[in-house]
């Protein structure tokens, strides 16, 4: 019984996963028929591009721009995660700092990131600093507003629960308030992942003195158009593996959540 | 009669809104509890019950008049006092197993002693064995019983229980109120618990106070002179039970009627 009713799901993912493969595959010829039929000189075709994201993958591009690159993104995410969910629990459990942080807040992150890179610029000077710290100004933001929101809207009775069990200040906060807003912070989180690698490559290309948006630019001032096109194909790719990363992060962290919310899988 | 173990002396309570408004909840509600005594307060809708558990439990400041619990002020939760609540569903941390979940109450124990402690209190509630299930395994009555054990595990002195048996269909609701009734007259702690079904309290209580309308004070209270042990198919049926429940709801409409003369 059990064997036969586990078959057709687990085939059906299958299904799901080869009809995800072959999207992107028709995408990709679509690509190479587009590039091929133009005969342009400034639309590589698909070919072309990822035989040259290869080479970028393998040669010393990699060590020069793409790991510094990541090191950014880790680093601007790490902070921004770690300030991002203390404030935001703070500020969202008490309430006299949220009351006095909230105008603040609320300009600073309706302030638009490239506005702010001139002014990294002037402070940290081009390079690996200026970027993280312009990474942070950015993807800060929606994890601790997410953090906070959630922090505040929690359910009286959960806060009571924990109290009357005796629990208070930081203990509260870590073991109880935390965990149950962490399915608001994980959403906040991983829009702060996409948000750290959009604001990456403004930040390189405007000044990080190395990296992938810094190497984009390079290849596309000097005509190198294949090669600024396989950046944007590794770019690409960095970004799918940070998302299905997290996602599995957070499957495993939040697994507790499936049964709650109801749906679980079969 | 021995000395109160919990103890509210005038207690009124003003909740402020946000928006600046100011209700007053209650006024100089005044109650002992003595040792192993089974008490319950019941009233209209709106009477704020709640709010005065609230108040009783060091959850939240009285805003004139004091609680005292073993003779000494209460000004915040402390350890002695269990509350359970209305919303199991909430009250359990969905995140952890039952285990934890019970564990947390008793987390200031060694390991060892604990673990013992979260299983004696598992199959109190016949909940034996269920540790490692989550709160979404468990239906709305074992998630209760759960509630219960977490409550019982650090060995309270007084359990006070809010509307806790609201939420669960009405056998499942007799099945918990004999799990509480049992556990009681095992056990020795006193029990504060608050409710706006007549014969719930009726049935589990040594005496029953009726709140008046908001802002609530205690119009009436009823000594409930029943047998014990108490079981739902015998009690339930006694000329006496069914005397003090209408006893009971005769105050508790008279409340409701005050209420429906002030509006809402």
């Amino acid at each position: 019984m059990i064997a036969l009713a586990g078959r057709p799901v687990r085939w059906r993912r299958v299904g799901l996963w080869l009809l995800g493969w072959a999207g992107l595959g028709v995408a990709a010829l679509a690509w190479q028929l587009a590039a091929s039929l133009s005969h342009s000189a400034l639309v590589p075709t698909f070919a072309s591009a990822a035989a040259y994201a290869w080479h970028l993958l393998t040669g010393p591009v990699l060590s020069a721009d793409l790991l510094p690159s990541v090191a950014r993104v880790l680093v601007g995410f790490g902070i921004s995660a770690a300030i991002g969910i203390t404030v935001g629990l703070l500020v969202g459990y008490y309430r006299s700092p949220r009351e006095w942080t909230a105008a603040v807040f609320d300009f600073f992150r309706s302030l638009p990131t490239p506005l702010l890179i001139p002014v990294a610029l002037v402070l940290f000077g081009l390079g690996g600093t200026m970027v993280v710290a312009v990474i942070v100004s950015a993807a800060v933001w929606p994890v601790l507003i997410n953090t906070a929101n959630a922090t505040a809207g929690l359910e009286p009775i959960v806060v009571d629960t924990a109290r009357s069990l005796g629990l208070r200040g930081p203990r509260l906060l870590a073991r109880v308030i935390l965990p149950a807003v962490s399915p608001q912070i994980f959403a906040g989180l991983r829009v702060a992942i996409s948000v750290s690698l959009a604001v990456l490559v403004v930040a390189e290309i405007l000044g990080g003195g190395s990296g992938i948006g810094y190497y984009i630019e390079n290849a596309q001032q000097s005509f190198q158009i294949t090669g600024s096109y396989a950046g944007v194909l590794v770019l690409c790719l960095l970004g799918w593996m940070a998302d299905s990363l997290f996602l599995l992060a957070e499957r495993r962290l939040l697994a507790w959540q499936r049964g709650v919310v109801g749906g679980g899988d079969a | 009669m021995p000395e109160a173990v919990l103890q509210m002396s005038h207690v009124g309570v003003t909740l402020s809104g946000q928006d600046g408004s100011v209700v007053e909840v209650s006024r100089d509600v005044s109650l002992a509890l003595a040792p192993r005594e089974f008490v319950s307060i019941v009233g209209p809708s709106g009477a704020g019950k709640t709010t005065l558990l609230r108040a009783a439990s060091g959850l939240r400041r009285p805003t004139t008049g004091e609680v005292s619990f073993d003779g000494e002020p209460l000004t915040d939760v402390r350890a002695g006092i269990s509350v359970v609540f209305q919303e199991y569903n909430k009250s359990l941390f969905p995140w952890m197993s039952i285990g934890k979940n019970v564990a947390m109450a008793a987390r200031h124990l060694p390991a060892a002693e604990r673990a013992s402690r979260v299983a004696d209190a598992l199959r109190l509630v016949a909940l034996e064995g269920m540790g490692s299930r989550y709160p979404w395994e468990l239906s709305g009555g074992m998630q209760q019983r759960a509630a219960l054990a977490r409550a019982l595990v650090s060995g309270p002195r007084v359990l006070m229980l809010d509307e806790p048996f609201a939420s669960v269909d009405a056998l499942t609701r007799g099945l918990l109120e004999d799990v509480v009734a049992d556990l009681w007259e095992r056990s020795s702690f006193a029990a504060l618990l608050v409710t706006h079904d007549v014969g719930e309290a009726v049935y589990l209580s040594d005496r029953v106070l009726v709140l008046s309308a908001r802002p609530s004070r205690i119009m009436a209270e009823v000594t409930i002179d029943l047998p014990r042990p108490r079981r739902q198919t015998h009690t339930r049926r006694l000329q006496r039970f069914v005397e003090l429940e209408a006893e009971v709801l005769e105050f508790v409409y008279k409340a409701g009627r005050g209420s429906a003369g002030q509006g809402s």
